[in-house]
């Protein structure tokens, strides 16, 4: 089975984010890899691990991205492949997924696994686009894989009714929530052996395709400006004696917040 | 005129408050509005479409279309959007919309956004406002082709009073079904239970609660006020909480007059599912703890001292 894995590079969420004139203040961000990217590699590894797979994965846009790609060859990834080119920088998920369409035509992949949202943008659009575009079968916000045959895995998936299970027949498309795993810490030796590995560094033109074809100078939509968010302002907070300071919440729960 | 179409949030054969929310946003407008309702026996459903706020119904009722499943969905909706020459289609927030608005976006070849929060439509331009970055920002989002798909933010919208449409129903021919996305088992969620998004009151416990016996504890004060009763992440992953429990990003976003966080630290990703609640209550034993920079009241003290306090109190005041 040949996996691709998509990977993203995001800000660091767990940091202060700034806006200034309606843009993220740059200064003082840190960048990472995408949380549920992360899940999505530890289960292409984990399919690796016990069914024997071939595990790529592939990054868009970032900069540079060597060591976000190098972590995820330390979990076990084998191929990285990073698509860098001036026309993505406006993308939208649509255009992320038309450049995802060409990797996946090159590869002769079996399954794509990708997180179900990136945290930048918290979408969650692209790996199901891209599953539409190559008219492929897709379950989202899966919390299991497993394989069945070489042509088939059945996959749990969180609905609104409760645990859907999906048999799906390959090739497919996967996005995946955060429940289906624990992302492994990659050992040292992993760590050590991923810095002599080798990236495959691709503009759109090397990967046999065009801005005009993906779409890249035409986005559906963009982001025109950053706001704050509203932030909550904190309210009483009460310390002492448990049965006094409970009593004096519930009275102001009921007389002052009207809400009990 | 814009046209927009909501797509109907049909849980256990009811119809969720998201779909009047949105068809009120919608006339509020002054848009023309449609519904789409995709499920099975929904034939007793069309009073409460009407009701919402529509003035025509797209209906894909089928036996085939019992259980979800996001190709056939999307659909329908593609359907009854070419049919309506909808500009804007519009979904609640719930893992169907999920999943099913970027096939359709990308069927349609329109833009899609999730996760909206607000809508501004001047002529043929359409500019939406959302989340990003785990609520931690807000994004102004220019649309660029005519048409938008979209995920609604649960809460939102408000559905107005003395909202209700007119009876016109327009019947879809039943999709064919997925043959290489098979649904071969649903694992129903324990019914009978208070829906999270639908609650007043929400108690959700942490990690704080430890094990069973916290969870039975605090599981009391939901009964007594008739409240959901939530999780985070960390209940949920200890096996002690279903899935459908957790609030958060991956969870359920909840919105309710009251919310109680016990045990909770106040992750990022557990705030972004509640802090639009109106009224947050947090008891943690941590002064420090992140939750009480976004609760309205705070009390330091350990769980398993203040619950019992807190049920006795409450029970005072409300007999
Ligand atoms: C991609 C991603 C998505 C995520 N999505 C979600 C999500 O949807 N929802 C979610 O909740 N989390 C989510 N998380 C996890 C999140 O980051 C936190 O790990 C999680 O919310 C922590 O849960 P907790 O507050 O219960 O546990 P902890 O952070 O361990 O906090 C426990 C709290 O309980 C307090 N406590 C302990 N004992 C007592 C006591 N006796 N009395 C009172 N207080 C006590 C402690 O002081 C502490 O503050 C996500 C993480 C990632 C990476």
């Amino acid at each position: 089975m040949k996996i691709l894995t998509t990977v993203k590079k995001v800000v660091d969420v767990e940091l202060t984010i700034r806006i200034a004139d309606g843009a993220i203040v740059e200064d003082g961000l840190q960048y990472v890899i995408n949380a549920w990217d992360e899940n999505a590699v530890e289960a292409s590894v984990q399919l690796k691990e016990n069914n024997g797979a071939e595990t790529t994965l592939v990054s868009i846009g970032g900069g540079d991205n060597t060591d976000i790609i190098r972590k995820c060859y330390a979990m076990g990834i084998e191929n990285g492949i990073h698509i860098e080119d001036p026309a993505l920088e406006k993308a939208d998920s649509s255009i992320y997924a038309k450049v995802l369409q060409k990797v996946y035509e090159k590869g002769d992949y079996d399954l794509v696994i990708t997180g179900k949202q990136a945290q930048d943008t918290d979408s969650g659009q692209t790996g199901i686009m891209l599953a539409e575009y190559l008219g492929l079968p897709c379950v989202s916000n899966v919390i299991a894989i497993e394989v069945i045959d070489e042509q088939h895995v059945k996959v749990s998936r969180l609905g609104d009714a409760g645990t859907e299970r999906v048999e799906l027949e390959l090739p497919a498309v996967v996005t995946v929530s955060d429940s289906i795993n624990e992302p492994r810490l990659p050992a040292m030796r992993g760590v050590m052996m991923a810095k002599k590995k080798k990236i495959e560094v691709m503009d759109l033109a090397a990967l046999g395709t065009s801005p005009e074809e993906v779409g890249g100078g035409a986005p559906k939509s963009e982001v025109v400006e950053f706001m704050a968010s509203k932030t909550r302002q904190s309210g009483q907070k009460f310390e002492g004696n448990a049965a006094d300071i409970t009593t004096r919440v519930v009275d102001l729960l009921v007389n002052e917040a009207k809400v009990l | 005129m814009a046209k927009i179409l909501v797509v109907a949030d049909i849980k256990q054969g009811e119809l969720k408050s998201s779909t009047a929310e949105l068809l009120s946003k919608a006339r509020a407008i002054g848009a023309e509005t449609a519904v789409v309702a995709v499920g099975s026996n929904m034939s007793s459903l069309t009073p409460d479409l009407v009701n919402a706020g529509s003035d025509t119904q797209y209906m894909a009722d089928d036996p085939g279309l019992e259980l979800f499943s996001a190709g056939p969905f999307a659909s329908c909706v593609v359907d009854a959007a070419k049919q309506f020459n909808a500009n804007l289609i519009w979904f609640g927030f719930s893992e169907s919309g999920k999943a099913a608005a970027p096939r359709v976006a990308a069927q349609l070849e329109a833009a899609c956004a999730t996760e909206i929060t607000d809508v501004v439509i001047d002529g043929e331009q359409i500019e939406i406002v959302r989340p990003a970055i785990a609520n931690k920002v807000m994004q102004r989002v220019k649309v660029n082709t005519g048409q938008l798909v979209a995920v609604v933010r649960a809460g939102a919208f408000e559905a107005a009073d003395g909202v209700t449409g007119t009876e016109n129903i327009v019947t879809l021919s039943p999709p064919p079904s997925d043959l290489k996305a098979v649904i071969k088992e649903l694992v129903s969620d324990a019914s009978g239970e208070i829906d999270l998004a639908d609650a007043d009151i929400v108690i959700s416990i942490g990690r704080g609660a430890k094990d069973q016996a916290g969870v039975d504890l605090v599981k009391e004060l939901a009964n007594d006020l008739n409240a959901g009763f939530g999780s985070s992440r960390a209940m949920v992953d200890g096996g002690f909480m279903a899935h459908n429990k957790q609030v958060g990003q991956t969870g359920k976003i909840v919105a309710p007059s009251l919310y109680m966080a016990i045990g909770i630290s106040g992750a990022i990703q557990h705030l972004a599912g509640m802090n639009g609640s109106k009224v947050i209550l947090a008891v943690n034993k941590d002064p420090e703890a992140p939750i009480f920079n976004v609760a309205d009241y705070g009390i330091v003290g350990d769980l398993f001292e203040v619950v019992p306090i807190l049920r006795e109190e409450i029970k005072k005041v409300r007999s």
